[in-house]
């Protein structure tokens, strides 16, 4: 990133670090302007209530049902009007007539002949965008430039040729252009129109703000509506580089930089491995709700919580691998984006941060709703997962990356998940979590034994290179027989349903990764070991959550 | 035998548009190219070449006069138009732009593909078969609108300045591949340029365009015997007398173009 684009990220924090300071300070009456703090706050009430995403969610609605109703027609008739004189002398002048109405003044006429439930809302939508648009579209379709009919003609198009051809293509820029003016018209519109007679939608929430004086909730609305708008934006710039690929313009070309950064970013963050985060959580919440506890919304923050905090450690990972000079050998190359210069080693630390921050604030919310255990649970977590790599103590390189592993991503996550749920820990929750901790170990241990020859040459200690090859392989065996073992063990205890034990069809293939273990020693045949290994977590996995819900559901059936 | 093409008396006057007066472009020109024919028309620009094209292509009605073109293979199109500038559309590939033609005549994807792609190879943009044209130099683009006409294969090739934006060499090296194609295929081909070389390199006959109003000043048979080769040519005795006469004509009428531009 260059310079100046940090300078227009700085300006706008410095203006809020102002405001922040001048509310604080007392300069201004925070009755009259909240300061940012406040307003974060609100957001963050009006996030952890869902009715944000409630609001939100109608207000598009709204939205698309209007800008499809008015804009799909306007596109037709914009065209026709473009290729047909008659159409254009019958259209043109009734459209050009109500064009510069504004449409907010219709809305009392619509609300009187549609009533004021959601017709009239989308309506009054469609109504605007209809005008914008189709006058827009027949004036792009105007705009193509007549020598290409004469070029289409000479080769013999006939008019149905002519259309799709030259006209509909050549105006394709003009109506991607219409459709941005018609979409941001449609939203500057239903904050209008849910000003009035409105039970929902971002804009009533702005005004039910206003009518409470509750200026923190008004600009938290201001504050979505931006990030609404901006989102669509670019979502539509995305679509207008799928339609019009032949414009180039420098902002495609800083387009397909923007593209080129996501997938960089999209191969560090190794989205995969998310999988093992998600599946401790799960495997919690039903076991929780087998207990009769289950919140849909703690569930969902729970789970954005644990990725995060896996995300955080990915990165942070690469950060230190690049700084330690690890995976200066990369054989099987995921990540290693700074090494490959695609990436600042700042910027890898610094989204590693941030991911632990949002993990972290997850962490504080799911605190102040169940309390103090969730919090040194937290801690523990990203402690674990900052040291695994980083510090002096770093539990990757001194052998312990399986235990931690073991730990954090079994029992710990379980545990947690469930305390969120149920805010008590039982023993049974404790010992259900430890077949998944075995299989979450076996695939770090799966990727050391692997990368044993090459850790070895670069002096990278893990658990199998201070074993040797043979004490590798049993640390495996132990690990994957250990799961079964583990599951049979806690059901035949009574401890876990016996409906888990269909998690069993997945021996077989644990026993052949066994055996592949057994006799292969070179890393591209035990590459797939590695695959195969997270697949089985995860299938073993998913089916131990199936297990514990349809024991769940048949028990609150009365079946059990 | 009848004329493949016969221009009769061709007269093009543009209606005049508030201050400016009627533009007659074209002022009466008769003219007969027979089937196989190469005939270069030259002349200073704004002479008219273009309008007499356009008619040529049933692009403009003239004022007054009559044109015929006979069709000889219904099977195959009569004519194909090779635009000053190139003229491809900005919204298709290269090869898109190529196989144009062929995709309105309904040949099959995949035939026309393969054709594009042959005559893409002739005009030496393989690499470029899948960009669009805005990613292209204006040389670039007049050499797709070339393949583009070449790849329609019809009896008559209207072209209009066609190597105008090319540097030296390509020029040189699309001529060859001009003479070559025509000399392989029985095309009857109109062409229009301001170089007095690429008239006399090219064509069967050169004519020789007054200024505005355009009228056929002078005719010269090209003696140049076929196959030619564009860069032996130049060396020969005739071609710099044949240059000398036609040069001779066309001074007075650049001339004349000038002071009329600069009057008007
Ligand atoms: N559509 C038009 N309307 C009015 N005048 C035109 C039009 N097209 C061409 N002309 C005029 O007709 C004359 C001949 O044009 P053109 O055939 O393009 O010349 P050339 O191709 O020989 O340079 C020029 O003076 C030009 O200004
Ligand atoms: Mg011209």
């Amino acid at each position: 990133m260059n310079r100046n684009r940090w300078l227009s990220l700085l300006s706008p924090l410095v203006l809020l670090g102002l405001w922040e300071l001048a509310v604080q300070i007392g300069w201004i009456n925070r009755i009259f302007l909240p300061p940012p703090s406040e307003v974060f706050h609100t957001l963050s009430e009006l996030i952890a209530t869902g009715q944000i995403f409630r609001d939100t969610g109608i207000s598009l609605l709204r939205v698309g049902l209007g800008f499809l109703l008015g804009g799909i027609p306007a596109i037709v008739v914009g065209l026709f009007m473009g290729v047909s004189p008659v159409v254009r002398a019958l259209v043109q002048p009734l459209a050009a007539a109500i064009y510069p109405i504004p449409k907010i003044a219709l809305l009392p006429l619509i609300i009187v002949t549609l009533g004021l439930g959601e017709t009239s809302k989308i309506a009054t939508i469609a109504v605007s965008v209809f005008f914008l648009v189709v006058l827009n579209v027949a004036a792009s379709v105007l705009q193509v430039d007549p020598r290409y009919f004469e070029v289409a003609r000479s080769f013999g198009a006939r008019r149905r040729d002519l259309f799709w051809t030259v006209a509909l293509p050549g105006s394709l820029p003009g109506i991607m252009n219409s459709i941005k003016l018609g979409m941001g018209f449609a939203l500057t519109l239903i904050v209008g129109v849910e000003f009035v007679g409105a039970d929902s939608g971002i804009g009533w929430l702005i005004w039910q703000a206003y009518e409470l004086y509750a200026i923190d909730r008004m600009i938290a609305g201001l504050v979505v509506v931006a990030l609404v708008g901006w989102l669509i934006t670019v979502g539509l710039d995305e679509l207008e580089y799928v339609l019009v690929p032949w414009q180039a313009s420098s902002v495609r070309i800083k387009e397909r930089r923007v593209r080129e950064h996501v997938r960089i970013w999209w191969t560090t963050i190794r989205p995969w491995s998310y999988t093992a985060a998600m599946i401790p959580v799960l495997l919690g919440a039903s076991i929780a709700a087998y207990d009769g506890a289950i919140n849909w919304w703690l569930l969902l923050l729970t789970m954005i919580g644990s990725v995060a905090i896996q995300l955080g450690t990915n990165l942070i990972n690469e950060y230190y691998d690049d700084r330690k000079g690890i995976d200066k050998v990369q054989v099987f190359g995921i990540g290693g984006a700074i090494q490959r210069g695609e990436l600042a080693a700042w910027q890898v630390l610094l989204a590693g941060l941030l991911a632990f921050a949002v993990g972290s604030g997850i962490g504080l919310y799911l605190v102040s709703v169940t309390g103090p255990f969730i919090f040194w649970l937290g801690v523990f977590s990203v402690a674990t997962g900052f040291f695994y790599t980083a510090g002096p103590f770093a539990l990757a390189y001194v052998g312990l990356g399986e235990l931690a592993v073991f730990i954090f991503m079994g029992p710990v996550i379980v545990i947690g998940s469930y305390y969120v749920q149920a805010e008590t820990i039982t023993l049974p929750v404790v010992l259900a979590s430890l077949p998944v901790g075995f299989l979450v170990a076996a695939i770090l241990h799966a990727n050391n034994l692997r990368d044993l020859d090459i850790d070895r040459q670069f002096g990278k200690r893990t658990l199998a290179t201070l074993l040797g090859r043979s004490g590798a392989n049993i640390e495996y065996y132990v690990l994957v027989g250990g799961t079964y073992v583990s599951l049979i063990v806690t059901v035949a205890l009574g401890v876990m349903p016996w409906l888990t034990l269909i998690t069993l069809v997945t021996l077989p293939a644990a026993v052949r990764l066994m055996r592949i273990v057994a006799v292969e020693t070179e890393p591209h045949a035990l590459q797939p070991v590695l695959r195969q290994t997270a697949k089985l977590h995860m299938r073993f996995g998913s089916l131990l959550i199936f297990g514990w819900v349809a024991a769940w559901l048949m028990g609150s059936f009365g079946y059990i | 035998m009848e004329p493949k093409i016969r221009i009769d008396n061709i007269q093009v006057v543009y209606p005049g548009r508030g201050r400016t007066g009627p533009v007659e472009a074209v002022g009466g020109v008769s003219l007969d190219v027979a089937d196989g024919e190469l005939v270069c028309v030259v002349g200073p620009s704004g002479c008219g070449k273009t309008t007499l094209l356009r008619v040529l292509a049933d692009l403009e009605q003239p004022t007054s006069g009559q044109i015929t073109l006979r069709r000889d293979n219904p099977a195959r199109p009569l004519k194909a138009t090779v635009f000053q500038g190139g003229g491809i559309f900005p919204w298709m590939t290269v090869e898109q732009n190529v196989a144009y033609g062929l995709q309105l005549q309904g040949v099959s994807p995949a035939q026309r593909i393969a054709t594009a792609r042959h005559w893409i190879g002739e005009i030496g943009l393989e690499r470029f078969a899948h960009a669009y044209p805005t990613q292209l130099s204006g040389g670039m683009q007049q050499r797709v609108g070339l393949a583009r006409a070449f790849a329609f294969d019809a009896e008559v090739l209207l072209m209009d300045e066609p190597f105008g934006a090319l540097d030296a060499q390509t020029r040189l090296l699309l001529q060859q591949t001009l003479l070559q194609q025509w000399e392989r295929s029985s095309k009857t081909v109109m062409f229009v340029t301001h170089s007095i070389e690429e008239a006399l390199t090219l064509g069967d006959r050169v004519c020789v365009m007054s200024a505005r109003p355009g009228r056929l000043l002078h005719e010269v048979q090209v003696p140049f015997a076929r196959p030619r080769d564009a860069v032996a040519l130049r060396t020969d005795a005739r071609f710099s007398a044949l240059f000398a006469e036609i040069w001779g004509v066309l001074r007075t009428e650049v001339d004349r173009a000038r002071a009329d531009e600069v009057g008007a």
